[in-house]
């Protein structure tokens, strides 16, 4: 039961929707000649226990696959290295600014989640970074973050 | 009467050449994100949405048109040659129409496809030309009850459609309306699910949320696999079909045009289900079945007919009624709200530059796709030839920015990798991502509604089942739900049931 994948995925959404019920009856549920913020959160909470609870149950009969099945021979360390790479990303966006932080996601990316040859990820990585900052910013005029730490340098600045 | 006068002005804003630039770019697009396998119309068109800032909203919503359409046409080119589908409506070309490739028929089989998508695409149009303004009269009239009804009905024909348990795609449906509705309470401007975080007060944005489920989510799907590619490499030879070709698919060509065009409009249909009902008609009808599967040129006219009628149809209930009747059309639909403008009922006669200048740019999309197209089919092969490994990297920093640019805020990344890594999880788990995305835009307006129904009936639910349009939305919702439960009709809804993520 405790290893199907249904049961955990049920019991994660289970969870979810006690909350948004929860959330709903705090935001004042009101009457039905005049519903309140809070209306229809208690109701779709109430809604995604239900439907929560059958496919919960369903992992409990042993219907689905297992969860260890659903990575079996995937790669799951390259999707690892994605996320904290996105992580990391998004808190030096501000700091490194664009161009810096695209050019060192992208040379990351190409080395250690699916290797290509130096020759080509780094060239293919400066052409894009330094094309879609040129693109953005002297083209269409949206403006990037610059990088508060590179602040005063000739490509930031 | 009107309505040629309406597409005369149609064609005026159309045909001005900054519009032109801006079709031209957009069917561009389309046709490479068609063509390339992990990047569909959802992920280039929410890359882009902030763009359309940058000009009218003629050319935003002319461009944004463009790339739906044109990676209808572009898919079949990926399915045809490489055996992947570019987008989801091209699952069933895979079938017959890689087996002609392999068989050395590549070139009558792409050449099929554009033709049928041509013919398809021009009749949708035209339905959609006359359709529109008439559904438009009648849809003055929707008042809350309606609006409300046809919006859970939406909602579950696409949860009915959706692959898998029926209690997920709802469970999905009920979550998006749940994140639609963080922010600000649309009647007495209550902050609702905030967390006292400034950045939610306007609710969650509907690009890095799109970005995060299928673009990052995708591509987290996808490496963590070999992908392997099985390009076609013999000459593709002349595009044009044979006069027997032809022939043979005169008849799927209209059956699918259609029967795509139908399906189209209605909410929650589209073009995947159109293609896969167009094939299961064309192996039906043919005297030899057993060709299907095996190369048989019917297997790629009829359906690429149907996903292009869809594709063309599927603006009706946006265009008409202000609903998006898809993922994609929600898309669309933000397009117009980021320039100011709501389309529904009174858009034709407030707004009929605009109105009548899509459908005016729309033929011309059409023209130009099949001209694109022909030609092209080389230079998509060699983009074809791009490995993955090089691509994913780029299509991630395409997502940053197009979602960094929506909003100019960090958190909006934040928020795609959140929804990514949830997407990731929720495909592994068996949870569709397309009824969150369209219950996520529809649940505003759904909520709306419903409080204003209730309102204005004094708290009776009566309002909801006294009036026929609204009544018959909510029994064919109902029946769809108790479908599942027969099961004579559960083994019908698996076998419909398909993926329409993207």
């Amino acid at each position: 039961m405790v290893r199907r994948a249904e049961f955990w995925g049920g019991l994660f959404w289970l969870a979810f929707g006690v909350f948004i019920t929860w959330q709903g009856w705090l935001l004042e549920l009101g009457s039905l000649r005049e519903p309140g913020s809070g209306f229809v959160f208690f109701w779709l909470g109430l809604l995604i226990s239900v439907l929560a609870i059958s496919i919960t149950l369903n992992g409990v009969r042993g219907k689905g696959p297992l969860l260890g099945e659903l990575w079996q021979g995937a790669r799951w360390r390259n999707v690892l290295l994605v996320i904290l790479a996105l992580i990391v990303f998004g808190f030096m966006f501000e700091r490194l600014g664009f161009v810096m932080c695209s050019l060192a996601l992208l040379l990351f990316l190409m080395t250690f989640v699916d290797p290509v040859k130096p020759v080509l990820s780094i060239p293919i990585s400066i052409v894009a970074a330094v094309g879609v900052w040129y693109v953005l910013e002297k083209v269409l005029l949206v403006q990037l973050p610059k990088g508060s730490w590179l602040e005063g340098l000739p490509l930031v600045g | 009467m009107d309505v040629l006068a309406g597409l005369a002005q149609g064609f005026a804003v159309a045909l001005d050449p900054i519009n032109l630039l801006y079709c031209f770019i957009g069917v561009f697009i389309g046709t490479l994100v068609g063509v390339l396998p992990g990047i569909g119309p959802i992920s280039a068109m929410s890359l882009l949405l902030p763009v359309t800032l940058s000009g009218t909203p003629e050319s935003g919503i002319i461009m944004m048109a463009g790339i739906y359409y044109g990676s209808m046409y572009g898919g079949s080119t990926t399915a045809v040659l490489v055996n992947i589908p570019g987008e989801a409506a091209s699952v069933v070309t895979c079938l017959d129409g890689h087996e002609m490739a392999k068989r050395g028929r590549a070139g009558p089989a792409l050449g099929i496809a554009a033709l049928g998508s041509f013919v398809a695409g021009t009749f949708a149009i035209i339905a959609l030309m006359l359709v529109a303004p008439i559904l438009a009269k009648v849809a003055v009239a929707f008042g809350p009850p309606e609006y409300f009804s046809l919006m859970v009905l939406g909602l579950t024909i696409l949860s009915f459609l959706t692959q898998g348990s029926m209690a997920k795609a709802l469970l999905m449906a009920a979550v998006g309306v749940v994140i639609g509705l963080i922010g600000l309470d649309q009647i007495n401007a209550m902050p609702r699910l905030t967390f006292d975080r400034l950045e939610l007060v306007d609710g969650i944005g509907l690009v890095p949320v799109v970005m995060g489920l299928f673009g990052v989510a995708e591509i987290l799907s996808n490496i963590e696999q070999q992908i392997r590619r099985d390009i076609v490499q013999s000459r593709i030879g002349s595009l044009w079909p044979s006069r027997d070709d032809l022939k043979a698919s005169a008849g799927p060509i209209g059956r699918g045009t259609i029967l795509g065009f139908l399906l189209g409009v209605l909410p929650g249909g589209g073009a995947v289900i159109s293609s896969f009902a167009s094939y299961a008609i064309e192996k039906k009808l043919s005297r030899t079945p057993e060709r299907f599967g095996k190369g048989a040129i019917e297997g790629v006219a009829g359906p690429e007919a149907a996903n292009n009628a869809a594709a063309g149809g599927a603006f009706i209930p946006l265009m008409t009624l202000g609903i998006p009747p898809n993922v994609i059309m929600a898309l669309l639909l933000g397009a117009f709200v980021i320039h100011g403008l709501q389309p529904g009922p009174l858009m034709m006669s407030q707004n009929p530059g605009i109105f009548w200048g899509i459908i005016a740019s729309m033929y011309v999309g059409n023209i130009m796709l099949l001209v694109l197209n022909m030609p092209l089919i080389g230079m998509w092969v060699q983009v074809l030839k791009a490995p993955y490994k090089i691509l994913f990297p780029l299509i991630l920093m395409f997502c940053i920015v197009g979602v960094f640019a929506s909003g100019n805020a960090v958190f909006d990344v934040f928020v795609m990798i959140g929804t990514g890594l949830l997407g990731y999880l929720m495909r592994k788990f068996g949870y569709e991502a397309a009824p969150l995305v369209l219950a996520f835009v529809l649940g505003p307006m759904l909520e709306n509604n419903l409080r204003k129904g209730l309102i204005l009936s004094e708290g009776n639910f009566d309002i909801f089942v006294t009036r026929p349009i609204s009544l018959a939305c909510l029994v064919v919702s109902v029946l769809l739900l108790l479908a599942p439960l027969l099961p004579a009709l559960r083994k019908k809804r698996e076998k419909v049931a398909l993926d329409v993520t993207e």
